[in-house]
């Protein structure tokens, strides 16, 4: 096990931390290569594997936040990538999980710019990457609610579907978003300033679906992500918006395939909430 | 030695030619059903707890023969085997029960850090003895058999003892793990390295080949040197037709899979594809009967 664990890392090495010297003594030499009777250095051929490494990487980033690729610019975003590679290489042979620490590392590079709110834009990407890929779960069965006497509605919990998300930005992340599509055309501009964004991320039969929704909304939904009691979830809505109406709001996110299930005992709940 | 697991009499792919399952196709291939044999599909694609990439798998699925091909084992690497990975995987072939599951004569990651590329292995008895062990628990957890495929090399290791198809049959013999015969990454490694593919061929035991790839290849300049970069991008070429014809005789109704993976055409391209590929593997059966 020794030589082909030695020989693994300093390969290793020399994809990851540019060190092509710690394998090259690995590598044949080039005296048999029939190929135009031409030797092709052993640093040309690791080369070749590190640039395979950075570019499948930057365009699986890519395939994940192309909203971020598009605000940034390829040239940019390649850079990007570069270093994201470097603090945050992948941990798993599916290459999927590798945005997970995007819009926090874009956090740390933007914070205090002008840029800072491309991290709410990267955690929209990735909300909207994991609805995609969350769980299967039936419609909400209305019948449940039934079964259970009014006095004990105030410590209803209810769960999201595990496919449903929610953001919230100081920024106007979803006209963000929406301008910077594949298929949208015009040079928009969008104005930073022009307000705060609380979207609501779901999987509709035609796919994933983003929404603005109101304050109110948002709060009770968030509450009920965090599996806090009916009562609890209410008075945060409300405090947000006296005219709140429970009954119009519940109906509507049923519709909308929003909950999942309601529970009278405590239970956690799969939704995508980020951070 | 030898703890050969026999295929499941229902395990039979097709004979006509099937090609590789990418999303883009999704769609196009429930509407119109297109006429090839089977799909493979790269298992992490579909790892997805729910949604619409798996539906799709499950509704193609029951219209057609499925693969099962991995990408991201790494099961060359000398770190422990992955088991949230290989779990992932026995829920899959669970799920959609596939003729055929693959993974690769590679690794892709060391120190738990993965560069989600086939690596090229030494050909050592040292890494002999650990891939026959890797395949052999895999198989284990699977309880099936699993094809292991050659890929393409830009580099070889000074430390190699034998060579590539040396080590690909005696890893089938010592796991009992079948064979996917990459004819295109055969190519691409004969000419960068500058061995015969047909002696390649002609070295692995007929009975051990139970599936053969074909795919595009670029070729890269490099001063006065040319290299040739498995970039799955374009057709195969004709040396590549040519070392099927070939390898369609010598493993006569083993089936034949397209793969085509970075700017991926539409389906017709790729349905033309493979039937090109069965016009070839028909002449080379109607010839040897």
């Amino acid at each position: 096990m020794l030589q082909l664990r030695e020989l693994q890392r300093s390969f290793d090495s020399a994809l990851f931390d540019d060190a092509s010297e710690a394998v090259a003594p690995w590598v044949r030499g080039c005296e048999s290569d029939s190929a135009n009777g031409a030797a092709i250095d052993a640093h040309v051929r690791i080369a070749i594997y590190r640039n395979n490494l950075r570019e499948g990487f930057r365009k699986a980033l890519a395939l994940e936040f192309p909203v971020i690729e598009r605000l940034v610019g390829e040239d940019y975003f390649r850079q990007l990538a570069l270093s994201f590679l470097a603090e945050h290489p992948s941990r798993a042979g599916d290459l999927h999980p590798i945005g997970e620490p995007f819009a926090h590392f874009l956090h740390s590079r933007f914070e205090d710019t002008p840029y800072a709110y491309m991290t709410d834009v990267a955690t929209l990407e990735w909300t909207y990457q994991q609805s995609l890929i969350a769980a299967d779960a039936p419609p909400f069965d209305v019948a449940t609610l039934r079964d259970i006497p009014p006095e004990a509605y105030g410590q209803l919990r209810f769960s999201l579907h595990p496919a449903c998300g929610l953001v919230r930005s100081p920024y106007p992340v979803m006209r963000i978003w929406a301008v910077n599509q594949a298929e949208a055309t015009g040079d928009e501009v969008v104005d930073l300033s022009s307000g705060a964004d609380f979207v609501l991320i779901r999987r509709a039969a035609e796919g994933v679906e983003m929404r603005r929704i109101a304050t109110a909304d948002f709060a009770i939904l968030q509450a009920f992500s965090q599996q806090a009691p009916l009562a609890d979830a209410l008075q945060q809505a409300r405090a947000l918006d006296p005219e709140f109406d429970l009954g119009e709001a519940l109906r509507r996110f049923i519709s909308l395939g929003v909950l999942a299930a309601a529970h009278t005992t405590h239970s956690t709940s799969p939704g995508v909430t980020p951070p | 030695m030898s703890t050969r697991l026999p295929l499941p009499a229902a395990a039979q792919l097709p004979l006509r030619a099937g090609i590789g399952l990418r999303a883009q196709h999704h769609a196009d291939i429930v509407a119109h059903r297109p006429v090839v044999g089977w799909f493979e599909a790269h298992s992490e694609n579909y790892f997805a707890a729910g949604g619409a990439q798996r539906s799709c798998l499950t509704r193609i699925r029951a219209d057609y023969a499925l693969s099962l091909h991995g990408v991201g084992l790494s099961i060359g690497s000398t770190d422990p085997l992955n088991r949230d990975h290989l779990e992932q995987i026995v829920r899959l072939v669970h799920d959609f029960e596939p003729m055929l599951v693959s993974e690769h004569l590679s690794w892709s990651s060391v120190g738990g850090r993965f560069s989600n590329d086939l690596l090229p292995l030494p050909y050592t008895e040292e890494a002999l003895r650990h891939m026959a062990t890797r395949v052999r628990d895999v198989q284990d957890a699977l309880g099936r058999q699993i094809l292991i495929e050659n890929v393409s090399s830009y580099l070889q290791f000074n430390c190699s003892r034998m060579s590539e198809w040396e080590f690909l049959t005696s890893l089938a013999e010592e796991s009992g793990c079948g064979i996917l015969l990459d004819v295109n990454n055969v190519y691409v490694s004969a000419c960068n390295h500058g061995f015969d593919a047909h002696a390649y061929l002609q070295a692995l035991p007929r009975s051990a080949v139970k599936e053969i790839h074909l795919a595009g290849h670029t070729v890269r300049r490099i001063g006065e040197a040319e290299i040739r970069i498995d970039t799955h991008n374009t057709h195969v070429c004709d040396a590549v037709w040519d070392l099927y014809s070939m390898a369609a005789k010598r493993f006569n109704g083993v089936p034949t899979l397209i793969e085509w993976d970075a700017d991926i055409p539409s389906l017709d391209v790729l349905v033309a594809e493979a039937h090109k590929a069965d016009c070839i593997a028909g002449e080379e059966r109607a010839a040897a009967a």
